[in-house]
């Protein structure tokens, strides 16, 4: 479904509603209390299904988003006139209500609060791991359950119910609206960051689903992560390198896929392409995150993706830097995918020999052998080598274990560059 | 030319369902409201639109003795708001109809005719017009 934007909808911000469906779900659970999440969540979706019925007609107002948030509000207080639950507190809530200010920079950092209390309960300990991350991306980031359903590969209905049971636990176990003080915030912020970390993932992979959606989400995992890094309370190393880390990632993102939509490997990418502004202000958050003492798996991973963005070419990569990067984060992550990441670093150092001594020595190497660009890799150094045979094989098994296009494409293109042509020509 | 349906006093889109939207994301909703919109500009640019408006889900039903009022339920049924176009046949009518960017979420776009005024009381009119001049 796409026509031509009518003159009036540029005054639209591009994903304005999502973006103001996720502010005002924190502000408004901020007046009525986290067990009315849903409650919150109905009136917001009724305010963006008013905008759809009235603008197309009357045109779209001066200022959208306070429009939104004014219908989102009389909404809300013509509930509480119906509910006889609120009675008591009926005055309280409306006068709060009331004392929403209209958008401005005052409202902004209330908001950012907002958000990042909701995220905290979002992430409570109490939640299931998987929860959590559909719970974010429902409740802060505005995203519909279809689109969930898709970026995660499950069922609307598995979503849908999975994430009422969480909004009932929040309910029942009055999970609190707040950002943790104390002993609590080491723990709970790790929590959120995983989740964070998990949404920017989500996004960044080349799994199949919407690709729109999919920049959406990291869009929205680097807001999220900015939020964290500008408030006093979470404004620490680990929470700056995670934002770094994503930003630098994401500066790729424009260079990744021909406009044929096939792969691109680094170093086939147009470098002109990376977007410059966020590698500026990924490395900035890079600077602020070596500040502490302490040194995370974040920190590991931006410091390598740093490498990459600031490297001119391909042949001037640091590959010697990124190695010592991924000997630091082997020695924090047991993860045979950390491995695996390593020998690639290893084959551009020290030669595909090397690479494949390192491969053997993973722990968990039969982890790997589901994992196409396993295979990929050992196709690659078998084909360094000059074992065209062998990397053929390895090329054919990683493509029957990948269901992405682009990466199919990819990957028969390598299988053809080692069976009939003989030696093919790899720097 | 038919001409039961077709009419120099233009048809009346009324576009019923209005909880076809439900569940629906932030994101998908902008997306529809920024079709609609170049939908209905487009056909008031072409000077087809002699009226167009969404109705309030708020209002009262009076049936006899019976006084009901809304706001009334969603439904699939319930008319959400109308579009009167200048158009002549049905099937300029139904063409434009069939362009409404709601039909792929289970809208429905009911098509009537605007009927001319009865010949009979036509003239009854005039001849009321010409007894007060």
């Amino acid at each position: 479904m796409s026509s031509m934007p009518s003159p009036e909808i540029p005054k639209l911000a591009e994903h304005l509603f999502r973006q103001e469906a996720g502010k005002m779900v924190s502000a408004l659970t901020g007046i009525f209390g986290v067990h009315r999440l849903q409650l919150a969540e109905d009136v917001v979706q009724e305010s963006l299904i008013r905008a759809l019925q009235t603008w197309p007609y009357y045109g779209v107002p001066a200022n959208p988003a306070a429009w939104l948030m004014q219908t989102a509000k009389n909404r809300a207080l013509d509930l509480l006139r119906r509910e006889k639950f609120f009675n008591d507190k009926q005055d309280e809530i409306a006068a709060s209500l009331e004392r929403l200010p209209e958008e401005g920079p005052q409202f902004d950092d209330e908001i950012r609060d907002h958000r990042l209390r909701l995220i905290f309960t979002c992430c409570h300990p109490q939640i299931p791991h998987d929860d959590r991350t559909l719970l974010a991306l429902k409740t802060l980031c505005g995203f519909g359950i279809p689109e969930i359903a898709s970026a995660f590969l499950a069922s609307e209905a598995a979503v849908a119910k999975r994430l009422t049971r969480a909004k009932q636990k929040i309910q029942d176990l009055q999970i609190p609206y707040e950002i943790p003080v104390g002993n609590d915030l080491a723990e709970r912020l790790d929590a959120v960051l995983q989740v964070i970390y998990l949404l920017f993932n989500e996004g960044y992979k080349a799994s199949s689903g919407d690709a729109l959606v999919r920049a959406d989400l990291c869009e929205e995992a680097i807001r999220l992560g900015r939020h964290l890094a500008e408030h006093p309370r979470t404004d620490c190393a680990r929470v700056h390198a995670l934002v770094a880390l994503m930003l630098l990632n994401a500066s790729r993102l424009p260079a990744r896929e021909s406009p044929e939509g096939e792969l691109l490997t680094l170093e086939r990418q147009d470098r002109g392409k990376w977007d410059r502004e966020k590698i500026v202000r990924g490395m900035m958050h890079l600077a602020k995150a070596t500040g502490g003492d302490t040194l995370s798996e974040y920190h590991l991973q931006a410091g390598i993706a740093a490498c990459h963005a600031t490297a001119p070419d391909d042949a001037s990569t640091d590959w010697p830097r990124i190695l010592a990067h991924y000997e630091h984060w082997m020695a924090m992550s047991r993860s045979p995918l950390v491995a695996l990441n390593r020998a690639v670093a290893v084959a551009k150092v020290h030669g595909p020999e090397a690479a494949l001594e390192a491969i053997a020595g993973i722990s968990d190497r039969r982890l790997l052998e589901s994992y196409h660009l396993y295979h990929a890799v050992l196709g690659d150094l078998a084909q360094r080598l000059g074992r065209d045979h062998e990397a053929a094989d390895h090329f054919r098994q990683a493509i029957r274990q990948t269901s992405v296009e682009a990466e199919r494409t990819f990957l028969s293109e390598k299988l053809s560059g080692c069976v009939s042509e003989g030696e093919p020509a790899i720097p | 030319m038919n001409p039961s349906t077709d009419t120099n006093n233009g048809h009346l889109l009324l576009f019923r369902s209005t909880n076809w939207h439900r569940g629906m994301a932030p994101e998908e909703i902008q997306r529809i409201m920024a079709d609609w919109t170049s939908w209905f500009e487009g056909l008031q640019q072409k000077g087809m639109i002699a009226a167009a408006s969404p109705l309030e889900n708020e209002g009262h039903i009076v049936a006899g003795d019976a006084h009901t009022d809304g706001p009334f339920a969603e439904s699939k049924e319930s008319i959400g708001g109308f579009f009167m176009l200048k158009t002549t046949t049905m099937d300029e009518a139904l063409a434009i109809a069939r362009m409404c960017p709601a039909l792929p979420y289970g809208m429905k776009v009911e098509v009537r005719p605007v009927a001319p005024a009865c010949p009979a009381s036509k003239m009854v009119e005039e001849a009321k017009a010409h007894a007060m001049a």
